[in-house]
């Protein structure tokens, strides 16, 4: 069949012009133009004419058979989809074409051209490399070459047999290094032994099932060796909280809403993959933790998103990048890239975006929450029940991903980037996005017993932990290939994104097909539930997986972990009072201008934040929109006042000093930052996110301690955990140096409120009013602050918020107030301390502040101004307010006005310590980040 | 005629709810058609008394912005469209939708099939998330009917915004433009967010029925929303098909 080409070029291309300077700031200057040309190959009897108003504007583009470049102009490099894969856009160019009456296109590929005007070959293809495409997934075509045919190709491996009988220690381990498992001995061995016991080796794909189902990021291992993986449902339990309808036994947490409704929570991480790909490692994060909405109960929507991303400090020199890491500045930047691309599509709003950085994130942490809403009566799922049809939608099978369950489980070293890239995937957020419109209406229809995601370990893992008390018989050859060389292990193991798993009742199955074909969202009947026990797969006529299902999910050996308390080398602060205005106005400009604190709205403005029409409360608001809030309060329901209320904690400071009390600040902080805009926290739930070294004794201690202090704490605060998830593989090696991650724990709260128009935002409103700061300022709050980050220290303690009964009655002073409408805004101290709340809420406002300067609990005035004072509230109320009545028995202080001169001054009685104006500190507090990104 | 307003949807659109929600507040009937039910005639366009675009990645954005979407308007539903136009039924295109028209070759004049402007890439090759302010022209348009002066607070939200025409053709009818804090047309960043030249914002054709803006009134038309300027737009569609 004849293939035809076309060669598209834009006039205007500012992409191309944005590659362009990127390449330059990293130092290739000789790079005098990059130009970006697009092919479209076309298999068939097409007529071009016809298809040309398709794939050209001719008002910003010229197109031609011949390429328009210049070939004298510099090294040209054609990057295509390997020839196995199909291109994401393939589909719509078919559909389109069909459409628009050219039935003879049978095939579309697309190929991207690249230009480097001035450099050579070799560091065009380097950088080509490194920067334009996935190796995973696509090809450098070579000059001249010629398509035989556009249509996928490939023929896949037969399924083998694996017998482990008679290989010993070593045999085994090696086995599982080459196969890419990093199974545990003891795993590889009860396999063995049930392989003799039940007379026939196992094939490669029961195999690859067992050692991933068994990996840790599925099986949680570490967790469950470590008594961890119950002790925060436990706690949930105990509580008894009215509001909880489902915590850590679906896809995401459930709390109950209003007028029947439900809201979800959940996060995920994504690390691995991002580290070493970061771009789609980060978008399929997004696509994976939205699926986890769409996949509670019966089906939720998702509502709202975030992303947390901590790094190394992207402004380090080249050389301070351990080998075989990617540089932090790339990893920030094309996260941010991915993010965008992958929320925006999806139409969902970006509820908080926060970056921060620690010299142990060389394995950074990408995380994301999703916020859902589904009618409480389809808020449980239901068993499959034998004969329920278990089918497979959204997109196509391929390669991507194979092994991430596995990958993802294990430390990282210099190799891990380039021999497991195979791990990351490829996200299509036009695909989730089809089937995120088409759940509700299958739901509302009655044709779901219940759904689930494809995320690690693929069609084996949600099949398989669906049908754990049941059984399931799988046809894999009904499953849709986007790569035809697929052999049979691969087709369950992929880890290909945006697909989930329904399971119909077959008396469903008609009306479930039609609403699938109406949102034009790809389906296949996979399997059928079962009552046989067994996990079943038949590939070409063979059986190829026969699996009991009490093996499978029972038989996981675990290994004990040693815990021992670490001896941690701590020195105590050794900073020096600022004592004249310059000192002062260095510090102030030190800690505002801390990538913690520092503007980061270059990427927030990236994000969708108001689409489906429910924001209230933006990432950023005050005037001119630019302050950020630290809140994000939605309206899920049309017309009604009723509001979803998120805050996030993310410190990774504080967990070099103490994890244990680290972890309880996170959660004080995250629900403080809701409390002060008016979300009761007897409505609120939590999710919790742990990122956490490999183990060693030290860090199972540590670990053990942070798990034990949180599921205490939301107990006595009674605010339960309902969701969360934890990835024990924060550890980066190379070239024999460890470097570990933070003992790391991000809150997130949700709560409720009955109506959004009662929310208080930090910004400041009128000047006269007077500030008060609800706070314990009996103790010291610099260790592990940003102040003390600046100085290069950390400090050997952090801040003791005292009993969780004074912390609450804090809390419940402060609701007291706001239900009286008794203040007009409120920000909770976090990084930054009382200086970041005082810059935010003048610069949000136009207007300034003048502050007493008190002292901290070690008399300190630097302690007092920067020192993070977590579970406090900066409140400003009218003057006339009679504080001693409202606030009575808790610790509160009154440290000033706002004013109508937007200034901040800082005094001691009369003497003026610091004074300066809310511009000239915005300035130094919009640069970091810019820097960063550049 | 009908007073129900066609909420138009293509694989990957996901501003249709907040659309419908938003007619709904300003006393309308809304619903949700999707273009593959148009195209297999299950549904007519003429059943409805308007139509809009809503915004979103329709085909993923694939080939360009509203590419798709455009040529299968021309391509499956011309000859509908065209009656459409014809009695006079008004049409919106919100930021995907806007694209769509004019790569349909309906804004900025109708012309099925043949395009005359175009939204390409922000002048930043960046997506924008931004609270902008419009300042409503004094072009006369149903859609802004007794509101030209004013300048109206919604949110923008796009990546393809930045307004491009040939400079060989009469220049086009501007609805909104950009607006600085003193009410004047923004060419500076982000006040205009995209880039456009003369901080064109919304396009209407010559018969003021069939406008397209980048900005998104949907997301300003709720009480809970921080400014319901928008729903002023959908009020005089509502008013409009009363009439």
């Amino acid at each position: 069949m004849a293939i035809y080409s076309l060669y598209v070029l834009s006039k205007d291309d500012p992409e191309a012009r944005g590659w362009l300077e990127m390449f330059r700031r990293h130092g290739h200057e000789a790079l005098k133009d990059f130009i970006m040309e697009r092919v479209y190959w076309l298999e068939g009897d097409v007529n071009l004419d016809r298809l040309r108003p398709l794939l050209v504007n001719p008002l910003y583009q010229t197109a031609a058979e011949q390429s328009q470049l210049d070939p004298t102009r510099g090294p040209i490099l054609e990057v295509a989809y390997l020839p196995a894969v199909t291109d994401p856009e393939t589909p719509s160019i078919l559909e389109a074409a069909q459409a628009l009456g050219e039935r003879g296109l049978e095939f579309a590929r697309l190929g991207r051209r690249y230009q480097f005007c001035g450099l050579d070959e070799g560091l065009a293809q380097r950088l080509a490399a490194r920067f334009l495409y996935n190796k995973v997934v696509e090809r450098m075509r070579r000059p001249g070459e010629i398509f035989q045919t556009l249509r996928p190709t490939g023929t896949p491996e037969p399924v083998r047999t694996i017998p482990l009988a008679g290989l010993d220690d070593a045999a085994l381990l090696q086995l599982s290094r080459e196969r890419s498992w990093y199974a545990p001995l003891s795993q590889l061995k009860v396999i063995q032994a049930h392989e003799i016991s039940r007379g026939r080796p196992h094939t490669d794909a029961e195999l690859e099932i067992l050692v991933q189902s068994w990996s840790d990021h599925c099986y949680h291992t570490t967790w469950k060796s470590l008594g961890l993986l119950k002790r925060l449902s436990a706690a949930t339990e105990r509580m008894q909280h009215p509001l909880v309808v489902s915590a850590f036994e679906d896809n995401a947490g459930g709390m109950e809403f209003y007028e029947d409704y439900v809201i979800t929570l959940k996060g995920e991480t994504h690390n691995f993959p991002s580290s070493i790909a970061p771009f789609g490692g980060v978008a399929t994060k997004h696509g994976g933790v939205i699926r986890d909405t769409l996949g509670f109960g019966q089906g939720a929507y998702p509502i709202g998103g975030t992303t947390l991303m901590g790094t190394m400090d992207p402004r380090v020199a080249e050389d301070q990048v351990p080998p075989g890491a990617l540089h932090p500045q790339l990893i920030l930047t094309e996260s941010i890239r991915a993010t965008s691309a992958y929320l925006n599509p999806m139409g969902i709003p970006m509820r908080h975006a926060v970056y921060r950085c620690h010299p142990g994130y060389a394995k950074c942490l990408a995380l994301g929450h999703s916020v859902g809403l589904i009618p409480a009566k389809y808020a449980r799922k239901e068993r499959p029940r034998p004969g329920d049809c278990a089918v497979l939608i959204g997109g196509e099978t391929g390669r991507d991903g194979i092994h991430g369950a596995t990958a993802s489980s294990t430390g990282m070293t210099a190799a891990t980037q380039e021999r497991e890239f195979a791990a990351v995937q490829i996200g299509h957020p036009i695909t989730e996005r089809r089937f995120a419109t088409a759940i509700p209406v299958l739901r509302d229809a009655d044709c779901l017993r219940a759904i689930t995601d494809l995320g690690a370990g693929g069609l084996s893992s949600a099949a398989g932990e669906m049908a754990a008390d049941s059984g399931v018989s799988v046809e894999l050859d009904r499953v849709p290939l986007k790569d035809k060389s697929l052999t049979a292990w691969e087709i369950l193991l992929s880890e290909s994104q945006e697909r989930m798993l329904l399971v119909v009742p077959p008396e469903k199955m008609g009306q479930a097909n039609t609403i699938l074909d109406r949102f034009e969202i790809p389906h296949a009947e996979v399997g059928r539930f079962t009552d046989s026990g067994r996990m079943e797969a038949i590939w070409r006529g063979e059986k190829v997986v026969d699996l009991e299902m009490g093996f499978l999910w029972g038989a996981c050996p675990l290994e004990p972990i040693a815990t021992e308390e670490p001896k941690r080398h701590l020195a105590p602060l050794a900073i020096a009072e600022p004592e004249t205005a310059v000192q002062w106005s260095r510090a102030v400009d030190a800690v505002l201008s801390h990538y913690h604190c520092c503007d980061q709205s270059a990427a927030g403005t990236r994000f969708d934040t108001t689409v489906q029409g429910r924001t209230v409360v933006g990432l950023l608001e005050g005037r001119n929109h630019s302050m950020p809030t630290h809140l994000s309060v939605s309206a899920p329901l049309y017309g009604k006042p009723y509001g979803v209320v998120t805050t996030v904690a993310f410190n990774p400071f504080y967990g070099d000093i103490r994890p244990s009390a680290a972890a309880r600040l996170m959660v004080i902080e995250a629900i403080t930052k809701a409390v002060a805009a008016g979300a009761s926290y007897r409505e609120m739930v939590l999710c919790d996110n742990f990122y956490t070294p490999r183990l060693t004794p030290g860090v199972a201690w540590d670990l053990v301690q942070m798990v034990e202090a949180i599921a205490e704490l939301s107990v006595e605060l009674g605010v339960p955990f309902i969701s969360g998830k934890d990835s024990s593989s924060g550890t980066f090696e190379a070239a024999g140096l460890r470097i570990d991650v933070p003992m790391t724990l991000v809150v997130a709260a949700m709560a409720r409120v009955p109506d959004v128009s009662k929310i208080v935002t930090p910004e400041f409103k009128r000047p006269g009013n007077s500030l008060v700061l609800v706070a314990d300022l009996s103790r010291g709050a610099l260790g592990g602050s940003v102040y003390a980050d600046v100085h290069g220290q950390r400090g050997d303690s952090i801040y003791d918020s005292g009993l969780a009964a004074d912390v609450r009655a804090r809390w419940d002073a402060v609701l007291a107030l706001h239900s009286r409408g008794g203040y007009v805004s409120a920000s909770g101290i976090a990084e930054g301390g009382l200086a970041l709340r005082l810059f935010e809420a003048a610069f949000g406002s136009g207007l300034g502040a003048r502050v007493e300067c008190l002292r901290d609990g070690d008399g300190h005035h630097d302690g007092f101004f920067f020192g993070e004072f977590t579970g406090g509230i900066l409140l400003e109320v009218d003057p006339e307010t009679e504080l001693d009545k409202v606030l009575a028995g808790i610790p509160y202080h009154v440290i000033g006005e706002v004013t109508a001169e937007p200034r901040l001054l800082l005094n001691e009685g009369e003497k003026i310590l610091w004074s300066e104006s809310v511009s000239a500190l915005a300035e130094k507090w919009h640069s970091t980040f810019r820097e960063a990104l550049e | 005629m009908t007073s129900r307003v066609a909420v138009l949807y293509a694989p990957g659109t996901n501003c249709h709810e907040e659309t419908i929600a938003a007619i709904e507040r300003a006393g309308g009937r809304a619903e949700l058609v999707l273009l593959k039910e148009l195209m297999a005639a299950e549904t007519r366009l003429m059943d409805y008394g308007a139509a809009i675009i809503p915004g979103g990645f329709s085909y993923g954005d694939h080939l360009g912005a509203g590419r798709i979407f455009g040529r299968m308007l021309v391509a499956r539903l011309g000859e509908q469209l065209s009656q459409f136009l014809d009695a006079h039924r008004p049409v919106l295109g919100i930021c995907n939708g806007f694209q769509a028209l004019a790569e349909a070759g309906i804004l900025p004049q109708v012309r099925l099939g043949r395009q005359a402007m175009a939204l390409l890439a922000n002048q930043s090759a960046r997506f924008e998330d931004r609270k902008v302010r419009l300042l409503v022209t004094g072009e006369s348009s149903i859609w802004t009917e007794g509101l030209a002066g004013e300048v109206l607070h919604m949110p923008s939200a796009h990546g393809e915004g930045r307004v491009f025409f040939p400079q060989d053709q009469s220049p086009p009818r501007v609805a909104f433009r950009f607006a600085d804090a003193n009410r004047k047309p923004a060419s500076a960043y982000p006040d205009n967010p995209n880039g456009s030249p003369e901080a064109i914002a919304g396009v209407v054709d010559a018969t003021g029925l069939v406008l397209g803006l980048m900005p998104h009134p949907e997301r300003a038309s709720l009480p809970a929303h921080y400014s319901q300027d928008g729903l002023k737009i959908f009020r005089n569609l509502v008013r409009w098909l009363a009439d």
